[in-house]
């Protein structure tokens, strides 16, 4: 019970609450709550989002705040309940339906009771309903008799009758509950199966009359409920004519219920035994030794659901806000995939309802109720994902007004309600308990991120893909075992007993391999009453996902226990048979250990182990059924390579194939600092280059007989000094004299080197104008190019200068975007993520995934590298169920969902790239700012449609003011949309190489490059391979090759050329082909000098103008002329 | 596409010249380019302007011997008539080389005021300390124009009755025919001829930038000398000039705004003195609270127009 005082504390600034801070602030604004329960009460609610604007935590903010996280979340969560509750026009078919079931049930005649025997054969001979006896079956010389009559009455419960049912694309499900009259039981009917089977014929009999009743034409069918064996129910499908509820889109179950007090309680607590076998019954006392909890709560929740519909209306009388929370919590629980059934982890709306009323009970410091009555729906939403995240209730099993019980600390979760004598989490499972707990932290982290999207993470987005969570994911064939671990004679399926014992085995056997293990049993399909039991198919299979903790999972020595602890050694030995070894290792210890070799790199160690342990522990049938699903996709990842060696760095997982490059660029850096006989002293050497960072899409191989086809940049810069002189282009050339120098001593300083000074924008003056290329003997290329901090001056004072023309002023502009882009923030993106690919190891495979997938639709060209890169930044820094993914597959899904629903029409792309702290809210306001304002300036988005800002570049348009333009933006969405489709569509079945597959179809025309020129694997030079080791000497010629890229030149200047009549594709990774699009606005003008294409006249119209049209076949022809000997053949889509 | 005879023979006054492309390996199928030919008639009247012809919708890649071969060898007149082609982009380059920094020097020129204030550089003059060109040969964007100009009148006459007749008679003009070996080819040898030329010499690269320093070097003297003959000499008028460099440390306008910036906020005082300062504040709050709470409904609103989702999935 809430004490009053939080009444009169209203609004009132807190005295006392620095302990316990987050509660109080709860509590609190809890208070508040009748003011805020009316959203037209426009202060109240600003007010309170004063506090969500600032730090929710600051304690001068604390006092009327945070009822709902922000305005924004608030008024969201609104049009959420509206949206979800809104079902009552339609469900008048449904109604009619449960009036109509209810006169059918209230007019089946009694039974009298007869054997089992009698009961069976009159089913056989006049009826075609079967009975639907649970495991296990009654024994034909049972003594006890079988009946029907009247029901007690017939009631519809769950979500429906509280009205707190949401309305999604599943079907809504009704229960109408049909309470057994007492006079069919006895009094030890608990025990040994008998309520079950007495109730399987009532069942049926409920059954045989539906589907013999005239006037109605329902399909019946048998079902499990929740999945629970001991509880067949009927499930009513809409029939034809008036029965045809199908526009209602809801499922009718017709339950059974019994009186509650038809047992008594003390019976059937957790820690009781109410299945005994023959010889136990003899020996009572050590029978009682081993409780059946499981059976027991199923009997008692048969017992106990008009109880139940009872206590929750009366709690969502007490509290205001229960109701509509309870619709958050369903909407959040069914966004993971969670369910009542024992197959969806036995956690469902009606658990979630349970646990919130009985924490309004108690459950806190001392019996205190943890929520409070006045609490709002969104604060009882959110103290109950905190009781679910904090509380272990596997550890502390919580009672609540249950003094009497006394529950054995077991591996399952228990929250027992003792009016009613019930654990109602008794469905669950240890590892779906831990799913949960693990998905309430993750939401609750959501919450403390300024940059994620709350509402849409927390009740909108749906993660039941297992692909999009799981790094691994097996499959297994179910089999049919006994529960091994005891002599319990707990009502637990065969399939469930294996998955308990698979969970074991593969938790012991991974350790920290992974934080999670996950298992998903099949679900129990509907039956047909004519037969008596559910058919299992033989090919189901339970799914097995394990979340990875990508530093640990594929590590290959596993370090046991120590020699000299005996117990635990035997046990490792035993656990893992002959593939434990003792071992000595660097330190001094000996310790039982496990070797893992990485032979293939086809298998990871994971795989390995998980494979072991399901062979040793599982049995060779279920190895040899199982099914991993690996992770093909970092063999996806384009690479070049010529030795056997190179391939294996290349398939190394993660970043290893980098560091050949990284140690080659500290030696640079060494070597470039000192340097003796430069002017000025070197002030910083910073890298640039996505191959410095770990995300270029192919690994950078060394090999002194074989560069790397591109140079890695790195910028030099120099002390500062006024003696730069005075006048842009100017500093562009003295720049040309250090770097010859630089070039000149480097050259002197390291035998082999090469160094030879380029020169790019020549035609502008105002540009950076050279470089130097530098190629150590060992392979590395680097390009070194000097940055002059005083550049941005200049430009910046010849754009202030009134006296230039609009060209020059333009010129001056785009130069310093230029700068900006190539000194400023490209060495600050490199930086940031090479300190985010430590953190994350995930991460560069997946960005280099992402741009292998861009790369396969042609749209690399488009857009910019880093404009992935920060996409897939997000996935990892703010990801949206709250974790971070921990592997490829679900990090390239994920990211792909996310662009596939990002509007960036209106939506910004801002994320935060740095280590630790967070970006405060100032900035991430100033952030939106900019992006409305640029909105607004350019409603069309025809200079930057993309805005992708982070905390080292706020302006948000450094990496896409260079494209992509509308359209292309656009087509990623669509490959993207496509992309998420196709991965949901095919389920585990899913095979990500489709994805990568482009469709030419689209295009207007598609220009094939002549073989030799497409860069295939191993890059446009390797097409004749040299045999022998001792002939690959570099020559001179072979070195001024370098970087050459003739494709990619032609592509530019395709794009200088015709870049406004035509778009371009190209796979910059060595496409074959260059595919173009036909830019719309080339139609028929009229006649000027300056038209922007190759013309054709017209015919003339007759009213004095001359009109020309564009002449696509002829500049077709000059694409071919200027490809040359580079082109096969054009083909133009007819 | 359109057969030649449906084509008009002029087209706003201009004589339309199709000219037929050579077929390629890769581009089988034959293309017409239409080239537009008329006299040229500059706005701003030339001395040369009346022997030059002015040519629209050149291929993109014409060059100087294309042309000249086209309106001579392949219309049938004898070779040497003309003197030169200009192109659109080399025209604009020809007049103010140097890019934006002429410009402004040349409206230095124009101006008297701006004259005497001007202490900018102007770099016009550069001959031996340009970067070399990296492209073996310019290429053409679309719709672009070229002025030919004849050595007389005459033959700038019988150059355009000749593209008349050329029409007339039907005679087909293959483009760049005969002249394959004369111009640098495309394709993947201009590529590597360009990815070769990316690559100076050393030495000549060297050269040019320490003619340009010096050149520089130089030029920044005279400036300065000048500079300083005129803050010390007054003008006719008895004034003398304020021209830049004068003291030892440059006055910089960012720094001095930089300075009043941070003195007006040192004289900003406290801001929570005065009671009305802190009622101030607060209705202020309030008010943006009232505004942030409209901004959101807006924005809900907005949502929801663009049918964001509020449905889950």
């Amino acid at each position: 019970m809430v004490p009053p005082a939080y009444k009169k504390r209203k609004r009132s600034p807190l005295p006392s609450h620095n302990g316990d801070r987050e509660p109080s602030h709860i509590q609190d604004s809890g208070a508040l709550f009748e003011q805020q329960s009316k959203v037209a009460d426009k202060m109240a609610s600003t007010r309170s989002s004063l506090a969500a604007q600032n730090d929710t935590r600051s304690p001068s903010t604390l006092t009327p705040c945070s009822i709902y996280h922000s305005n924004l979340f608030q008024l969201q969560v609104d049009e959420l309940l509206l949206k979800v509750r809104s079902h009552e026009g339609r469900m008048a078919n449904a109604e009619n339906a449960l009036r109509k079931l209810k006169t059918i049930i209230e007019r089946i005649p009694n039974r009298e009771p007869r054997s089992i025997l009698q009961a069976e054969r009159e089913q056989h001979e006049s009826h075609t309903v079967r009975i639907p006896f649970p495991n296990p079956q009654p024994k034909t010389d049972a003594k006890f008799t079988l009946a029907y009559s009247k029901p007690a009455n017939i009631n519809v419960v769950g979500s429906y009758a509280r009205k707190t049912a949401i309305q999604t694309e599943d079907q809504l499900g009704i229960d109408l509950a049909v309470t057994m009259p007492l006079s069919i039981f006895q009094d030890k009917d608990y025990l040994n199966y008998r309520y079950f089977h007495k109730r399987a014929y009532y069942l049926a009999c409920l059954a045989t009359a539906i589907e013999e009743a005239e006037e109605c034409t329902f399909v019946i069918k048998y079902m499990y409920q929740h999945g629970n064996h001991l509880q067949p129910v009927i499930n009513v499908s809409p029939g034809t004519g008036d029965d045809d509820f199908s526009r209602s889109n809801c499922q009718i179950s017709i339950v059974l219920a019994a009186n509650g007090a038809m047992f008594p309680m003390s019976k059937t607590l957790p820690d009781k035994n109410c299945v005994r076998t023959k010889t136990e019954e003899a020996n009572t006392s050590d029978s009682l030794a081993i409780p059946t909890p499981f059976y027991n709560a199923s009997l008692r929740s048969e017992c106990s659901s008009l109880a139940y519909l009872k206590f929750l209306h009366g709690a969502s009388l007490q509290s205001i806000g229960f109701a509509n929370a309870c619709v958050l919590g369903s909407v959040w629980l069914r966004q993971r995939g969670m369910r009542a059934s024992l197959s969806g982890g036995g956690f469902g709306a009606f658990e979630w309802a349970c646990m919130m009323a009985l924490l309004l009970q108690g459950g806190g410091h001392k019996g205190k109720p943890v929520l409070s009555k006045g609490y709002s729906s969104y604060q009882l939403f959110k103290a109950t994902l905190k009781f679910l995240a904090m509380t272990d209730l596997v550890a502390k099993p919580l009672l609540i007004k249950a003094e009497f019980v006394d529950v054995t600390a077991s591996e399952h979760p228990v929250l027992f309600d003792g009016a009613r004598g019930m654990n109602i989490l008794y469905k669950m499972t240890p590892w779906s308990y831990a799913m949960l707990r693990h998905d309430a932290r993750s939401t609750l982290d959501l919450f403390d991120d300024p940059l994620s999207d709350h509402f849409h993470a927390c009740f909108i987005a749906s993660f039941n893909d297992p692909k999009q969570k799981f790094g691994s994911i097996i499959l297994l064939p179910l089999r049919q075992i006994r529960p091994s671990a005891s002599r319990t004679t707990d009502a637990i399926s065969e399939g469930m007993a294996f998955c308990g014992q698979a969970y074991q085995a593969l938790k012991t056997g991974l350790g920290d391999r992974v934080s999670l293990i996950d298992i998903k049993p099949p679900e129990k399909p509907a039956w047909s009453p004519m037969n008596s039991k559910q058919h299992t198919t033989r090919t189901s299979r339970i799914q097995v996902g394990l979340l990875l903790n990508p530093e640990q999972s594929n590590r290959t020595v596993d370090r046991g226990p120590s020699a000299e602890d005996k117990e635990k050694a035997a046990a490792f030995r035993k656990f893992w048979g002959e593939k434990a070894e003792l071992r000595r290792f660097k330190d001094g210890s000996i310790q039982e250990s496990l070797i893992w070799p990485q032979k293939d790199p086809q298998k990871t160690v994971l795989e390995q182990v998980v494979t072991y342990i399901i062979r040793r522990h599982l049995g060779e049938e279920a190895f040899s059924g199982s099914n991993f699903i690996r992770e093909p996709l970092e063999c996806l990842l384009p690479y070049q390579s010529i030795t056997s060696a190179e391939a294996r760095a290349v398939h190394q997982p993660g970043m290893t194939g980098f560091e050949p490059l990284m140690t080659a660029f500290e030696i640079l850096e060494k070597a470039i600092r000192s340097l003796k006989g430069l002017p000025l002293q070197i002030r910083q050497i910073s890298p640039a280059h996505p191959q410095l960072c770990y995300t270029s899409t192919r690994v950078p191989i060394l090999n002194p007989s074989q560069c790397q086809m591109d140079p890695a940049n790195v910028h030099v810069q120099f002390e500062g000094s006024n003696r730069w002189p005075d006048v842009i282009e100017a500093v562009q050339r003295t720049k040309i004299a250090f770097l010859l120098k630089m070039g000149e001593i480097l050259e002197e300083a390291t035998p082999n080197l090469s160094a030879r000074l380029g020169l790019e924008n020549t035609d502008r003056k105002m540009l950076n104008n050279a470089f130097v290329d530098i190629i150590y003997p060992s392979g590395a290329f680097f390009r070194l190019r000097v940055h002059q901090e005083g550049e941005l001056h200049l430009l910046e004072r010849t754009l202030r200068d009134g006296s230039h023309t609009q060209a020059g002023r333009d010129e001056a502009g785009s130069a310093i975007s230029t700068y900006k882009r190539n000194f400023v923030h490209a060495p600050l993106h490199t930086q940031a993520l090479r300190n985010l690919s430590t953190r994350f190891p995930l991460l560069s495979p997946c960005i280099r995934l992402m741009k292998t997938w861009l790369d396969s639709h042609l749209l690399s060209t488009h857009i910019s590298d880093e404009l992935i890169e920060l996409l897939t930044i997000r996935t990892f820094k703010h990801p949206v169920p709250g974790y971070p993914p921990d592997g490829t597959m679900p990090a390239f899904l994920r990211t792909l969902a996310f662009v596939a629903k990002w509007d960036w029409r209106s939506e910004p792309l801002i994320v935060d790239c740095s280590k630790e702290e967070k970006m405060d809210s100032k900035a991430i306001n100033d952030i939106q700012f900019r992006f409305e304002a640029l909105r607004k300036l350019d409603p069309a988005r025809n200079r930057v449609a993309i805005f992708a800002a982070s905390n080292i570049d706020p302006k948000g348009v450094t990496w896409t003011e260079l494209g992509p333009p509308n359209m292309i933006a656009a087509r990623f969405t669509s490959l993207a949309r496509a992309a998420t489709a196709l991965a949901k569509e095919q389920g585990l079945a899913f095979e990500p190489e489709a994805l990568f597959v482009p469709s030419m179809t689209d295009y207007d025309f598609v220009i094939y490059l002549a073989p030799k020129f497409t860069m295939g694997q191993h890059g446009a030079e390797k097409a004749v391979e040299p045999v022998f080791k001792n002939l690959q000497t570099r020559t001179q010629e072979d070195r001024s090759r370098l970087g050459f890229n003739p494709v990619r030149m032609y592509v530019d200047e395709l794009r200088k050329l015709y870049g406004n009549n035509v778009v371009f594709f190209y796979n910059s990774q060595g496409g074959s082909v260059i595919a173009g699009l036909w830019n719309p606005q080339t139609g028929p003008r009229p006649w000027r000098i300056g038209v922007p294409y190759n013309t054709t006249p017209l015919a003339s119209s007759g009213d004095g103008e001359d009109y020309v049209s564009i002449n696509k076949h002829t500049t077709l022809h000059d694409i071919a002329r200027l490809g040359g000997d580079m082109l096969l053949r054009i083909e133009v889509k007819q | 596409m359109p057969s030649s005879a449906k084509i008009p023979l002029q087209i706003a006054g201009y004589d339309i010249l199709p000219l037929s492309l050579p077929r390629l390996a890769s581009f089988p199928q034959a293309a017409i380019h239409y080239l537009y030919v008329a006299p040229h008639q500059p706005k701003l009247p030339t001395s040369t302007a009346s022997r030059s012809l002015f040519l629209v919708n050149v291929p993109f890649d014409s060059t100087e011997t294309h042309i000249k071969h086209l309106l001579s060898a392949q219309v049938g007149l004898p070779a040497g008539r003309i003197e030169d082609v200009q192109f659109e982009g080399q025209r604009r380059k020809a007049t103010n080389s140097g890019g934006a920094l002429s410009i402004k020097h040349k409206q230095d020129k124009n101006s008297k005021k701006r004259k005497r204030g001007s202490s900018k550089i102007a770099l016009d003059d550069m001959e031996g300390a340009e970067l070399p060109s990296t492209w073996d040969r310019d290429l053409q964007s679309n719709g672009l124009t070229a002025v030919v100009l004849f050595v007389d009148r005459a033959s700038m006459n019988a150059a355009l009755k000749a593209v008349k007749a050329v029409r007339k008679e039907q005679i087909e003009l293959v483009w760049g025919e005969g002249i394959e070996d004369k111009v640098p080819a495309l394709g993947s040898a201009r590529y590597l001829n360009h990815h070769q030329l990316t690559y100076p010499d050393t030495g000549q690269i060297l050269e040019s930038t320490n003619n340009y320093m010096t050149k520089y070097a130089a030029k920044e003297a005279s400036q300065a000398r000048s500079a300083a003959k005129q803050r010390q000499e007054p003008d006719e008028d008895g004034f003398i000039t304020v021209t830049r460099g004068g003291r030892t440390n440059p006055a910089k306008q960012e720094a001095a705004q930089e300075l009043a910036e941070k003195q007006k906020e040192k004289q900003k005082g406290l801001e929570d003195f005065y009671r009305f300062q802190s009622r101030e504040k607060r209705k202020e709050r309030a008010g943006e609270l009232v505004r942030k709470f409209e901004e959101d409904k807006e924005r809900v609103r907005k949502m929801k127009e663009r049918r964001s989702r509020f449905r889950p999935e």
